[in-house]
């Protein structure tokens, strides 16, 4: 990294990845990559890495999501709500990995434009928002059924079934119905990140606005206790674990039950024990009542197809409620509590509101609190229903896919399907479909697809071992776009931070700024967690090292001393339930996970934000 | 009350400003409130009344005054007003109070001892004007046996001419010879460390915190400004400890038991950068500071004082609160402009934020 020179980061344009990634371009749509045609453009902006999203290399078809926030995300911004000096967020693939730009300020006259309409739509959202919320829920369930009904045939016959034929003729056959089912799938998931946005941007610019109006009234005030003031208790979000508490409980009271949980034997070993009893048969039926949606939860962020979701992933929820179990054994609470969470929340803001000397300002802060207020729970409940139980499902079909495609050697495994991006899956079926109607021995392009998966697979490894520049381009003077603050915290100091960052090398850092997310201090052996899975080597009392976390974490909160992610502001998901569970958190520090290792002694300043190597393993 | 001189500190309260003096009225309403505070009594301002008046000293230094030929405005004039101080106090401290004053102190300070079950109980013995003079009169600390007291509180009256005090009331054109004030007898509470606190944050003025500053053994050494202190800013309403400086705090100020003097007494050098104070004392030093305040409705300046041979939390006294007088008077202006929630946010929304790079 040479060509860093002060101040900026190198020009996307000539930025070179290592040769080992060769034909890296060849696995995303032309639209995704820098081009020379664009470069005037793509010049003047400053592209980061988004390591919330997209903190790994891309498989092709998990590539999906992005390009759909990027059109979501951008056109409530630009064309909705109409945030009036805001523009969208554009992306570009550089080696796999995924950069992000908040597209410069529209002209002067459009601003004008998009504040009248801003001052004519957001008011409404704000005064409706419950009756808002309630219809968001009803279409995305409607759309998360039609998704699950999507019928993916494990095999295609050899002939037609007779009632296809008559007496009332179907006209088209399974062949023909898989294709069709690919482009309803992707035009639902599309459709889904359109509503994944649907509130968040407002919910975003409102918190933002009330972290502003606070700080006015309250030069000292942190941001941690700012998210205490607006967080909700009761949100989706935190629902499947409190169904593990419930199902610990239920556990408990049946000691045939809790005694199967307790052992170190797999799921799988466990669920068949149980279901040789009558309490373990009832205690499963339970389980199974409540396992859509509550157990539709991703095992990481949502975003990638290997990470699994609970449902075929079960020894995650089981070691948690082995856990639980233990504890409530011994007498200890495992729930949160709602009410202590809410009670709290209320005092903390009705005693700052005290504070507030002048008559006016206390009607302002009341106002601005109440605008937050009425939104800002979207931005927890919107998580769980679109990332964890939406994509849960879109997992499960997208196998499926994969499966009908490896039982006829298109491709060698099933998941392969996901080393190709969502224009390529199509000519994959069709290649099927057509050397299905063809008859029997015509051959498929599977050599090829076969091929073309093995050298990507082996492109997307070298991009693993890659350690990505953090950004591209110049920084920025000035950023009015609501999520390149709130979510990815571009800040003056997190510029400066991966300037000076790309100049060391992450072995030789001992100290890490991050966002003071959690207030504490916490000092122990720290356990590097790339995967949820990693779980079941954390040790009680060990600092918790991750990419970021998200809600099928939560029960992991209970067993640390504190916690470190590389990405994720003040609200991110490692933020709120630290500061739950009052632990110590600094969220946000870009590069925790590779300058950290299992076993080093960290210590972590939830106040201050600053991540100190004490002792390297 | 009228002809009573000497009171208990909970006989007092905030009303009482005038009678006892501030510190005393401040310490008895404290008191009363249930705050942990040294027990002690108080002499009113009746008593250096009744010491100036009843004895010799009036008539002697009115006429040593007569000679006094200085102007409080010329800077060339200050020796002689040192000198016309040191005079006032030795005529001051050579006459004794009256006898039934002595035998009154005598019998309340023999009470304080019975009550805290210690035999010639340590004491301080402090001015308390009722006006306030910030440092202005003088506090005698360690003080211990009957006739020390009595000898204590005749010096602290005696403080009433000090030098700086006599000065500043010849430049008003107040009479030189007399200056009523109470005087507070207070325990002594052992300090392994002791400071300051304000209900504020000194800096800018956010009352949403508790600034703390703290020094090893008494607390004279961070009012005075003798030692660099600990600092702590914690939050009244999440009790977070926001910051925390541990400074290098060099010496404490101590009672040397040989010469019966109090002294700075170097640190040994392992205990010069340690915190004074433990997280759990930070905490509840904030408690009782948010509770002094809600009691007298104005952010408050306090000193407190953690006894070395007491048990946490009966440890932690507080020897010391008056209004924080720098943003306590500061009229508090409206900051948002009287925006509707609304409005905050179309200007959140239409305003960049700007970042320094370059």
């Amino acid at each position: 990294m040479a060509n860093t020179s002060v101040g900026r980061f190198p020009d996307p344009h000539d930025f070179e990845v290592p040769k080992e990634l060769e034909g890296w371009e060849e696995m995303y749509p032309p639209q995704r990559l820098f081009s020379q045609d664009r470069a005037e453009w793509e010049k003047r902006h400053f592209w980061y890495q988004d390591k919330i999203h997209a903190p790994e290399p891309m498989y092709p078809l998990d590539d999906i999501f992005q390009e759909a926030w990027q059109i979501a995300l951008s056109q409530y911004t630009t064309r909705v709500f109409c945030i009036p000096p805001a523009q969208g967020i554009a992306q570009r693939m550089i080696g796999c990995y995924m950069y992000i730009t908040a597209v410069e300020p529209p002209p002067p006259e459009v601003i004008g434009k998009k504040a009248e309409l801003f001052g004519k739509r957001v008011p409404y959202v704000f005064q409706n928002y419950n009756r808002l919320w309630d219809h968001w829920y009803d279409k995305f369930q409607e759309l998360g059924k039609e998704m699950e009904a999507i019928k993916i045939p494990a095999e295609f016959p050899d002939f037609v079934p007779d009632d296809e034929v008559f007496p009332k003729p179907k006209g088209f056959t399974e062949a023909h119905e898989v294709m069709e089912s690919f482009n309803t799938i992707i035009s639902l998931i599309f459709k889904a990140w359109q509503f994944h946005f649907e509130y968040l941007n407002l919910a975003y610019l409102a918190y933002l606005m009330f972290v502003d109006t606070a700080k006015k009234l309250f030069p000292g005030i942190k941001e941690s206790t700012i998210g205490k003031m607006v967080a909700g208790a009761d949100v989706s979000m935190f629902r499947p674990e409190e169904e593990l508490c419930r199902l610990s409980r239920l556990a408990v009271s049946q000691s045939p039950v809790s005694n199967i949980l307790k052992k170190d034997t797999s799921a799988a070993e466990k669920i068949k024990e149980l279901q040789s009893t009558d309490a373990g048969r009832m205690w499963l039926e339970e389980m199974e009542r409540i396992k859509n949606p509550w157990f539709y939860v991703s095992c990481g962020s949502g975003w990638y197809h290997y990470e699994g979701s609970w449902i075929n992933k079960m020894d995650v929820p089981f070691s948690y409620m082995k856990s639980y179990v233990e504890r409530l054994e011994k007498g200890e609470k495992i729930e949160r509590s709602l009410t202590a969470i809410s009670e709290e929340r209320d005092r903390i803001v009705a005693e700052y509101r005290a504070l507030i000397k002048s008559e006016d300002d206390r009607k302002s802060f009341d106002d601005a609190y109440n605008v937050v207020r009425a939104i800002y729970r979207y931005a927890e409940d919107h998580l769980f229903w679109v990332e964890h139980w939406l994509h849960t499902i879109w997992f499960r079909k997208i196998r499926e896919f994969g499966n009908l495609l490896a039982k006829y050697d298109v491709l060698k495994e099933a998941d392969d399907i996901y080393l190709f991006n969502r224009f390529e899956v199509p000519m994959l079926l069709e290649d099927l479909a057509t050397s299905w109607a063809l008859g029997i021995g015509a051959p498929t392009r599977g050599k090829h697809w076969q091929g073309m998966a093995a050298k990507r697979e082996k492109i997307l490894e070298a991009a693993r071992n890659w350690n990505p520049i953090p950004a591209l381009g110049v920084p920025p003077t000035e950023i009015s776009e609501p999520f390149t603050v709130m979510l990815w915290g571009i800040t003056t100091d997190t510029v400066a931070e991966w300037l000076k960052g790309s100049d060391v090398e992450a072995k030789d850092l001992n100290e890490l700024k991050g966002f003071a997310s959690s207030a504490g201090v916490a000092e122990g052996p720290a356990r590097v967690l790339k995967l949820l899975e990693d779980v079941v080597d954390l040790q009680p009392g060990e600092i918790m090292v991750a990419k970021c976390t998200n809600p099928s974490w939560s029960p992991v909160f209970t067993k640390i001393k504190g916690a470190v992610t590389d990405i994720g502001g003040l609200t991110s998901h490692a933020a709120i339930v630290s500061r739950e569970y009052g632990l110590p958190a600094v969220t946000g520090t870009g590069l925790a996970t590779s300058v950290i290792k299992t076993g080093d002694v960290i210590k972590i300043d939830g106040g201050t934000g600053i991540v100190t190597i004490v002792k390297r393993a | 009350m009228a002809d009573q001189w000497i009171y208990w500190l909970k006989e007092l309260g905030t009303e009482h400003n005038n009678l006892v003096g501030k510190k005393c009225a401040n310490l008895g309403e404290l008191t009363k409130a249930g705050f942990h505070v040294p027990p002690g009594f108080a002499l009113s301002v009746g008593a250096y009344d009744r010491f100036m008046k009843e004895t010799e000293v009036t008539g002697r230094l009115l006429d040593f005054l007569k000679t006094l030929k200085a102007d409080a405005d010329n800077v060339a004039d200050m020796p002689k007003f040192e000198a016309a101080s040191r005079e006032m106090r030795r005529i001051a401290e050579s006459i004794k109070m009256p006898a039934d004053m002595e035998e009154t102190v005598k019998k309340y300070y023999a009470e304080l001892c019975h009550v805290t079950g210690m035999k010639d109980l340590f004491v301080a013995t402090r001015s308390a004007g009722p006006v306030s003079h910030p440092g202005q009169y003088e506090t005698y600390l360690n003080v211990s046996g009957p006739d020390d007291v009595v000898k204590n509180v005749v010096r602290v009256w005696s403080s009433t001419f000090n030098t700086r005090s006599v000065i500043a009331r010849a430049r008003l054109g107040l009479p030189l010879h007399y200056d009523a004030i109470g005087v507070a007898v207070l325990t002594m509470v052992d300090a392994r460390a002791a400071g300051v606190m304000f209900t504020i944050n000194p800096l800018n003025g956010d009352e949403s915190k508790v600034a703390i500053e703290a020094s090893f053994g008494f607390g004279e050494a961070v009012v005075s400004g003798n030692v660099t202190p600990d600092r702590y800013l914690v939050d009244k309403i999440t009790f977070e400890i926001d910051e925390r400086v541990v400074s290098d705090k060099g010496a404490e100020f101590a009672y040397n038991s040989e010469t019966k003097e109090m002294e700075y007494k170097e640190l040994p050098v392992d205990m010069r950068k340690i915190p004074c104070l433990e997280d759990r004392e930070i905490l509840e030093l904030t408690k009782i500071a948010k509770k002094v305040e809600a009691h007298f409705g104005c952010p408050q300046d306090i000193e407190y004082s953690i006894s070395r041979s007491m048990a946490f939390p009966e440890s932690i006294f507080l020897v010391q609160a008056r209004p924080e007088s720098v943003w306590g008077k500061k009229k508090k202006e409206a900051v948002l402009g009287k925006k509707t929630g609304w409005e905050l946010l179309f200007e959140k929304a239409t305003t960049p934020i700007k970042l320094k790079t370059s």
